[in-house]
């Protein structure tokens, strides 16, 4: 086999020119987690390899609106910083079931977004805190709501041109909860059967001004359950309710069968830790 | 396909090694250097054998491409030891049992040696935690366990004694 020409781009800037003059041609090689095996499977036969490591894309920074995670950061860059701890534990909860700590200190978040695997444990809670995502190309750049990008198993809607530079979760009130499971064949270096995270935000009269359920694993792409978010938008949080919109997401839930796990475990299960997740952060006291 | 040049740092020596392109840093150590500690297991990340320290942290070197690891610090296992004197890690894991074939020991060393690092109290939990990415097929994992609270006691009143000498 031909192996790929390997650049390693000193500046986003000549990532993107590559990107330009080759398009799929190349491919960004982040934490190489992925790429790596599917390389080796013949999965993907790039012929050129950009490495970013050195185009300082993986910093943590703090708007007014939101707080940008560079796409290189890496899982355990997530996990040790104290921000994303605070504001976002959703996020950070995944990042600690994630693998192990050797694949963590390598795999990064635009890695986990662009592999588009259904599974990814990353995926869910950034799009229950609503993340955009920024993909740049030598033209310009587009803000994207990181739910509306995949569309399929491995596929996704990025074009030939463009990099994934950075994740924004935008800043939540107070009175948000938020929470992760993963529900896999062990605790730890383990894709997941089921992923899925949960947030509520109430209003001052404790209703739920905003709800999501994203769930993985379940459906060709991560998905929210929105019918089951719409039953608890507006209401007050009660167990039945709580129960009722579990079982609305397991009817939203569309799972195939493989080696991980059956569609019926994983439809029974989807509801079981539905529930538990909006259990878990409605005594949090979203509030 | 026309080798390439890769230059990285191991075990503190500067080291300029040619290359197939393809070559992950797993087989550039063995290969290359003749460096055999880091195990050739899976070769897909999940084992942990193969782990080295790379610029201060735990990888699977089996998961990194030799021009990724081009201008790094490496760190194998044959980098604990000064001379012929162990490191207190590798001591701990001697007296404790904690390998009987040993084919996953100096992943987890490596594992083990990057917590302590960054960690220098670490409780079991943290200590499990740290070694979730290393399996061992024989001797399970008490005794690394053990091993390690035993090395980082040593580590830390060694540590103490150099600051007030
Ligand atoms: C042993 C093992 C355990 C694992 N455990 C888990 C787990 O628990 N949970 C989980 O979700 N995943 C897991 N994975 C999968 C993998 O580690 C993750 O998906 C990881 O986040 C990928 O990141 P990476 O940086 O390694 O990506 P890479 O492999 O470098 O890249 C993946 C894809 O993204 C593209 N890409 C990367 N960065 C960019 C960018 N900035 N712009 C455009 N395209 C880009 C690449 O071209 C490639 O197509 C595991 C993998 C292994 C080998
Ligand atoms: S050989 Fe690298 S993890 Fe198994
Ligand atoms: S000592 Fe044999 S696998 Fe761990």
């Amino acid at each position: 086999m031909k192996f790929p020409e390997f650049i390693t781009a000193t500046s986003l800037d000549q990532g993107l020119e590559i990107k330009r003059e080759r398009g799929t041609e190349a491919r960004v090689i982040a934490g190489g987690t992925d790429l790596i095996l599917k390389m080796r499977d013949k999965v993907l036969s790039p012929s050129v390899l950009i490495d970013l490591r050195r185009a300082s894309l993986d910093g943590v920074t703090l708007s007014g609106e939101y707080l940008g995670l560079g796409a290189s950061l890496s899982v355990s860059g997530v996990i040790e910083n104290a921000d994303i701890a605070q504001m976002f534990p959703a996020l950070a909860a995944a990042c600690k079931e994630f693998a192990g700590p050797p694949i963590r200190n390598r795999a990064t978040l635009a890695g986990n977004i662009v592999n588009a695997s259904p599974a990814a444990d990353l995926v869910p809670p950034m799009i229950a805190y609503d993340a955009d995502i920024v993909l740049r190309s030598s033209a310009g750049e587009r803000i994207l709501p990181l739910a509306e990008f995949f569309v399929g198993p491995g596929q996704s809607v990025i074009e030939p041109d463009e990099i994934l530079t950075e994740i924004r979760l935008p800043l939540t009130s107070a009175a948000t909860a938020a929470t992760f499971i993963k529900l896999g064949q062990r605790r730890s270096m383990t894709i997941s059967q089921v992923n899925l995270a949960t947030r509520l935000s109430l209003d001052e009269q404790g209703k739920v001004s905003t709800a999501r359920i994203v769930l993985g694993a379940v459906a060709p792409v991560p998905m929210r359950a929105v019918a089951a978010e719409a039953m608890l938008t507006g209401e007050e949080l009660s167990e039945e309710l709580l129960g009722a919109a579990a079982r609305k997401a397991r009817e939203e839930a569309m799972p195939i069968s493989d080696f991980r796990a059956s569609r019926a475990y994983r439809l029974q299960m989807t509801e079981v830790l539905v529930r538990r997740a909006l259990a878990r952060i409605a005594h949090q006291g979203a509030g | 396909m026309a080798n390439i040049e890769i230059e990285l740092e191991v075990n503190g020596r500067q080291e300029q090694v040619s290359v197939e392109p393809g070559k992950t840093l797993l087989h550039l150590l063995r290969e290359n250097l003749g460096l055999t500690g880091a195990k050739d297991g899976c070769r897909s990340g999940d084992c942990g054998a193969c782990v080295v320290i790379v610029d201060g942290r735990s990888v699977n070197s089996c998961m990194v491409l030799a021009p990724q690891a081009e201008g790094s610090s490496v760190m194998t296992v044959e980098g604990l030891a000064q001379g012929d004197e162990l490191h207190p890690l590798q001591r701990a894991f001697a007296e404790n049992w904690a390998f009987q074939c040993g084919f996953c020991t100096p992943g987890m060393l490596a594992s083990c040696y990057a917590l302590l690092e960054f960690n220098d109290n670490p409780t079991r939990d943290e200590i499990r935690a740290a070694i979730a990415g290393n399996f061992c097929r024989c001797t399970g994992y008490q005794a690394v366990v053990k091993a390690v609270e035993q090395a980082a006691t040593e580590l830390r009143v060694l540590k103490g004694g150099s600051r007030n000498a």
